[in-house]
């Protein structure tokens, strides 16, 4: 049995996959914010689960990026270099809201006085120039704990090229105060730039307590249902999952564990339909976020930031994290129009409450659902099965307003937003393939969240995708995509060198160091040898530029005669991504491994060769508004009674309980034997 | 929901376009603005570009009207738009080519500021028809002239600055013209650095290029020209609906420039304001004459500030375009030390343009507190360090701006550490960087706790970093405005403090400070220590409350001494207990 367990804001969803039944069920309650694991358990016990059977659970949640947006964490203090407590709050000193001449700085995490200074100092080489003040850092600590500090962070400078003062500096603090949690910077992350490797290891911290605390409640719970301890894992931001043990020393590799999940079980997807190249989109109630696939691999960032916006600066989190692009437009975004007149989607977002005017529970302000409702697209009467009876009158009462002031009928008003919302995810989509030299021709879409599937066919469309697929269950798909993870750990350190004069022992050196390093955590988190699998990257630039590109390196020894190759991979890949080669000498800049322990993947039963005829799934037909394509009489089926193989040919909409699938009139659907919605362009 | 309605005839109808596309085109065109930005940022050769992000990007109409600027710069807003103008002036609509780009980076005419900002400029064509241009403006490290990194505070004409680009091709219908590559290679200090950024400022050209087109190709190019159109409008529009909301009248405000670098000065500027309905005038009539020293300030800087803070005055989110800047008139008469005439140096001519937008603040101010606060260090205290790297022996160019205090507003204490209001996105190098790249080692990187900016509300503190020379010998040049005249404070608010540099000789003579030097000599061990001032503050500091006096005492904002003497309230030394009011507090 295993199991994945996504808590979100408003619901905790199970998915779990029965090994010997081939059987996945998902399920959903209400999230119980008092105490956490109380929904969790509660999801196992209305599955009705068979727990001691459980041979790997994998946890995700919003809870570390909620106490960090809520600043719900604990009382912080910072240990540094002498001379440097401000790091922390002058951070890179930007104006991003470049006109406003009252722009406010994000507050640090750790207030003045509980950022205390010791003597010590390390240079750019590694080499120390002044030994490290054991009395200074006793002394600090002896402060810090009488100004009441909950949790300690220790950032020195360059203490990703010898990290042996932060270490002997946390066996101090461990002496004095055995029990604070503490972070010590380099195990975080061995890149350079003090500023985001303080934030990092501060934001670690401060989540540390409320992590620790939720995770072992999880963990006491799960053990009293009967679960092995040694099955429990977290989804950590870089795609891969990791031991409890390990989310709670470094919940800060935590913060995106939910989003992450769609794009991995995306990945998952495109490999079992035998498409490496998928672009995820997950549509929910406030944003849209999408993800770019390429060879089966997730796209990896290290300059990951919260709260970061066009008008304000965030706080840096270097700790890799799959590369998603968020906008503001969900189903709940609201439609207003500016002062000057212009419409605008988003990215304020009706919500759950009041949700969307056609809910009826009190919203008044037009939404993309309101607009997909007056479209003809949402079935009123069928929203989540029919448990929300949607309020059309409402809807239509929200968008006269819009409709009045560009002098348009309601329908077209609707038709409008609809457009504009699509606009803007189409941008999102942009974001994540042409900007960064992708052909989106070349790739298939993956659509889910409540909204993906209304959604997937305008867009691809629009950027002339042949093929979008829409998962089962594409609401609760998050959770499905947990159930696909491996256990990954990312280890990154920074050496620069130009390839021109580099020593290639030196390179199978420093892999081989990494290698080791995996071999023993991995190891230590049950992984045998042989489910191992190590893949090397290399950020690379022209010798002169700051900004890197990661390269894929060959695994097994580098010799001289490797080099060509890899300098011929990343001159190849910089001019795809920024249009031009230099003849200018290239350098290595980070080292970075990638260890994934692969976990037995669950194996899709097909279904049962489900026979039948397209018209037994046929339940009637309506009004459509297919935008440019104009109105058409669109055939509705209920998606479980489609028979495998049958063509679908559109204009029609296929309804299932918690979403609404779209096929224009120039596109046909059919579903494949796993239960997927392959949505295509005819001729 | 607003309830204002749209003009009908422009933006409704059927047979123009609907609001959508409107509304989609805008989105599209910013989106073109931000890609060429992170392209820009992501290929280029010099810490000035990629980490201080001291360039801007944008698109124009065929005739040269700004239609989306991405900046990391505040004060480049007058850069791209007249750069285009110029091209067109210079070699006329007809002659231009796909694949031409230009360069110019003369500073007294087309979008010009100082040689070493270099503005790279490129027709756009659809089916052969020009549609719009492409634009960017970078500061190269490097453009040759007397010193290395090419800017300093000792020039006396434009010649000694650098080599000047009047306005010529660069590439000639996609080939770079090479008899100009030889000759730039052989004129600046760091070939392969200028060379490779005008690579990220060609390679940013050719994203918005094939961009543009793509829209074209989905909308029609007669849509998009006529959303192009629309949007202008649009900023016209929410701008002069903005201005409507300030009171009528003229506001005035004075203030003075320390010197020229090399002697003269001070120099008296002034701005009337007039406030007329949905215009606003901005007269710097009255305001001293070019100078001998190199912070004179031509017309494109001029404008460029005096845009900045109609942005500012209206609403910072309305995406800047030509339509926003239609309320907007600029006068001044030539030859002064906003509009000097070649060949005036210029090479720290922003000291000059950070006045222009410092005094329409100044006079606006009182009108509207909550959104200009008091005055701010102002300067962007611009640094060079050079010299030659210990462990590899090659040249290296520590080029950055400072990050200091900012001024107190109404309802909020200033900024402690931010870059100056001609910096934007702008950001400061990093430690660890700093020390890999150049001969550097930085001894402290800090909050500077001095006397000044006390108000009801606080003003920001500006910082202080300790350069120590580790090779044998290096160069200091530096430029801090307000050394000798303050940032200025507000309702009652105390003025900031100064910006200055201190040098620390290793041989123990004693240190020398100063606001502007210019290749300054120093040796190994010697540091350079760079103080960037407090913001000015806001409101009577006796009236601050009691605890923020307390929490700001127990953070090290403002020291026991200075609790007392400016906010009158006296702390025990440790436990910070009050333990007295002064007379001034208690009435």
């Amino acid at each position: 049995m295993r199991v994945a367990s996504d808590i979100g804001g408003t619901f905790t969803d199970l998915a779990y996959l029965d090994e010997a039944t081939g059987r996945v069920g998902m399920t959903k309650v209400s999230t119980t914010p008092a105490d956490f694991a109380e929904a969790v358990v509660g999801t196992l016990r209305k599955a009705e689960v068979d727990v001691p059977r459980t041979s790997f659970f994998v946890h995700g949640s919003t809870v570390i990026i909620n106490a960090l947006t809520e600043r719900k964490g604990a009382v912080t203090a910072l240990i540094t270099t002498q001379g440097f407590r401000d790091v922390l709050e002058i951070g890179r000193a930007n104006r991003p809201d470049i006109y406003n001449m009252s722009y406010t700085k994000p507050k640090p995490f750790v207030p003045r006085y509980l950022r205390r200074e010791v003597h010590e100092r390390v240079n750019y080489k590694g080499e120390e120039l002044t030994p490290l003040n054991e009395a200074d850092v006793r002394q600090a600590v002896e402060r810090i704990l009488a100004e009441g500090a909950q949790a300690i962070a220790v950032c020195f400078l360059h203490s990703y090229a010898n990290p042996s003062h932060e270490i002997e500096c946390g066996e101090i603090v461990n002496q004095v105060a055995p029990d604070i949690p503490l972070t010590l910077s380099h195990q975080i992350t061995q890149e350079w730039r003090e500023y985001e490797r303080t934030s990092t290891a501060v934001l670690n911290s401060y989540v540390h307590p409320i992590a620790r605390e939720y995770l072992d409640q999880l963990e006491r719970d799960l053990v009293a249902m009967g679960m092995d301890r040694r099955v429990l894992h977290v989804m950590q931001s870089n795609g891969g999952s990791a031991t409890f043990e390990s989310g709670k020393r470094f919940p800060i590799n935590l913060v995106e564990s939910g989003p992450v999940a769609g794009v991995i079980g995306a990945a998952h997807i495109g490999d079992l339909i035998g498409e490496a190249n998928v672009i995820s989109l997950d549509i929910g109630g406030t944003t849209a976020k999408t993800s770019l696939v390429e060879k089966g691999t997730p796209k990896i960032t290290t300059e990951y930031k919260i709260e970061q916006r066009r008008d304000t600066a965030g706080y840096p989190i270097l700790a890799p994290t799959v590369d998603i692009v968020e906008i503001g437009a969900g189903g709940g975004s609201i439609a207003w129009i500016d002062r000057a007149g212009a419409l605008r989607v988003g990215p304020v977002s009706a919500g759950a409450a009041p949700g969307p005017a056609c809910y009826g529970w009190g919203g008044d302000q037009p939404t993309v659902t309101d607009a997909n409702v007056l479209a003809g697209r949402i079935n009123p009467a069928y929203f989540l099965g029919g448990e929300i009876p949607l309020n059309v009158q409402r809807a239509e009462a929200a968008m006269r307003p819009i409709a009045d002031a560009f002098h348009l009928s309601i329908e077209d008003a609707a038709m409008g937003v609809i457009r504009i919302a699509d606009a803007n995810m189409i941008n999102a989509l942009k974001l994540v393939s042409v900007r960064r030299g992708y052909d989106p021709r070349d790739f298939v879409l993956i659509a889910f969240g409540g909204g993906g599937a209304m959604h997937a066919g305008a867009l691809m469309r629009e950027l002339r995708i042949k093929k979008t697929l829409i998962p089962t269950e594409p609401a609760v798909f998050s959770a499905w995509g947990m159930l696909m993870t491996d256990l990954r750990r990312d280890y990154i350190r920074t050496l620069i060198t130009r390839t021109d004069n580099v020593n290639p022992a030196r390179l199978n050196t420093i892999y081989a160091e990494l290698e080791a390093q995996a071999l023993r955590d991995l190891t230590a988190e049950g992984v045998p040898e042989g489910d191992m699998d190590f893949r090397r990257f290399a950020d690379m630039r022209y010798a002169g530029q700051e900004h890197t590109v990661k390269v894929r390196l060959p695994a097994g020894a580098i010799d001289d005669r490797a080099m060509p190759d890899i300098n011929e991979r990343f001159h190849a890949l910089h001019e795809q991504t920024y249009t031009f080669r230099l003849e200018t000498p290239v350098e290595l800049v980070n080292y970075h491994l990638t260890a994934v322990g692969r976990v037995k993947k669950p194996e899709f039963r097909k279904l049962d060769g489900r026979g039948g005829v397209l018209a037994d799934s046929r339940k009637g037909a309506r009004r459509v508004n297919f935008d440019e394509l104009g109105f058409a009489e669109a055939a509705i089926y209920e998606r479980e009674r489609l028979p495998v193989g049958a063509v679908v040919k559109g204009p029609a909409v296929v309804e299932e309980p918690a979403s609404t699938t779209v096929v224009f009139p120039d596109q046909k659907l059919t579903r494949d034997e796993f239960g997927f919605l392959h949505i295509e362009m005819v001729g | 929901m607003a309830k204002a309605r749209p003009r009908k005839a422009r933006m409704v109808g059927k047979s123009e376009f609907d609001p959508f596309t409107l509304e989609i085109i805008r989105e599209g065109l910013v989106a073109i603005g931000d890609e060429m930005f992170v392209t820009m940022q992501r290929t280029s050769m010099s810490t000035i570009i990629y980490e201080v992000l001291d360039y801007a990007v944008g698109l124009t109409d065929a005739q040269g009207r700004l239609i989306t600027q991405g900046n990391g710069v505040t004060l480049f807003l007058g850069t791209l738009d007249f750069g285009v103008r110029s091209v067109l002036d210079k070699h006329g609509a007809a002659n231009l080519k796909p694949g031409d780009i230009y360069i110019t980076n003369d500073p007294y005419s087309g979008g010009g500021t100082h040689l070493s900002d270099v503005s790279i400029l490129a027709p756009i064509f659809y089916n052969g028809r020009l549609v719009a241009f492409a634009a960017n403006k970078g500061h190269w490290t490097e453009v040759g002239g007397m010193a290395a990194g090419s800017w300093t505070t000792n020039s006396t004409e434009v010649f000694q600055e650098g080599l000047q680009f009047p306005c010529i091709k660069l590439f000639d219908q996609g080939e770079p013209v090479q008899s100009l590559l030889d000759i730039i290679r052989a004129n600046v200090r760091t070939p392969d650095m200028s060379i490779g950024d005008m690579y990220a400022q060609v390679a940013s050209m050719r994203i918005a290029e094939r961009r543009f087109r793509e829209m074209c190709d989905k909308y029609g190019v007669d849509l998009v020209l006529r959303g192009i159109e629309a949007l202008l409008d649009h900023g016209e529009e929410l701008t002069r609906q903005e201005l409507k909301k300030l009171p009528d009248g003229e506001y005035e405000a004075v203030d003075t420039i320390d010197d020229d670098g090399i002697g003269n000065g001070p120099f008296e500027v002034r701005v009337k304001v007039t406030i007329d309905g949905d215009r606003i005038v901005c007269d710097f009539t009255g305001s001293h004459a070019q100078v001998p020293g190199p912070v004179n300030c031509a017309r494109t800087g001029l404008y460029s500030a005096a845009r900045a803070v109609l942005m500012a005055l209206t609403d910072p989110s309305i995406p800047a375009s030509d339509g926003c800047f239609r309320a907007l008139e600029v006068i001044c008469p030539e030859g002064t030390i906003f509009t000097c005439r070649r060949p005036a140096p210029v090479s720290t001519y922003w000291e000059t343009m950070l006045y222009a937008a410092d005094l329409i603040c100044k006079a606006m101010a009182p009108v509207l507190p909550g959104r200009l606060p008091a005055g701010h260090f102002l300067s962007v205290c611009g640094t060079i360090v050079a010299g030659l790297h210990p462990d590899t022996g090659q040249l290296f160019l520590l080029v950055e701006p400072q990050a200091g205090g900012w001024g107190a507003g109404a309802d909020k204490d200033g900024e402690n550490g931010l870059v100056c209001v001609g910096d934007g996105e702008t950001y400061v190098i990093p430690v660890e960087v700093c020390e890999t790249r150049y001969g550097v080692l930085v001894d402290q990187f800090a909050l500077d706790i001095t006397e000044g900016g006390s108000g009801k509300s606080r003003g920001g503190r500006g910082l202080v970093r300790d350069y120590r020379i580790t090779g044998d010998e290096a160069w200091f040049t530096g430029t801090f405005g307000r050394f000798k005249y303050l940032p200025w404070g507000m309702q009652g608010g105390a003025q900031g403090s100064r910006n200055y540099t201190q040098i620390l000789f290793a041989d123990g003579r004693p240190p020398e400070i100063f606001g502007k030097a210019a290749q300054f000599h120093l040796e190994k061990g010697d540091v350079a220590r760079l103080i960037t001032g407090t913001g000015g503050g806001y409101g009577n500091a006796l009236e601050r409350a009691v605890e923020k006096v307390q929490s700001d005492v127990k953070n090290g904002y403002i020291t026991l001494q200075e609790a007392e003497k400016s906010y009158g309230v006296v702390l025990h030394a440790t436990t910070l207990e009050v333990e007295e009011l002064t007379d001034g507090r208690k009435t």
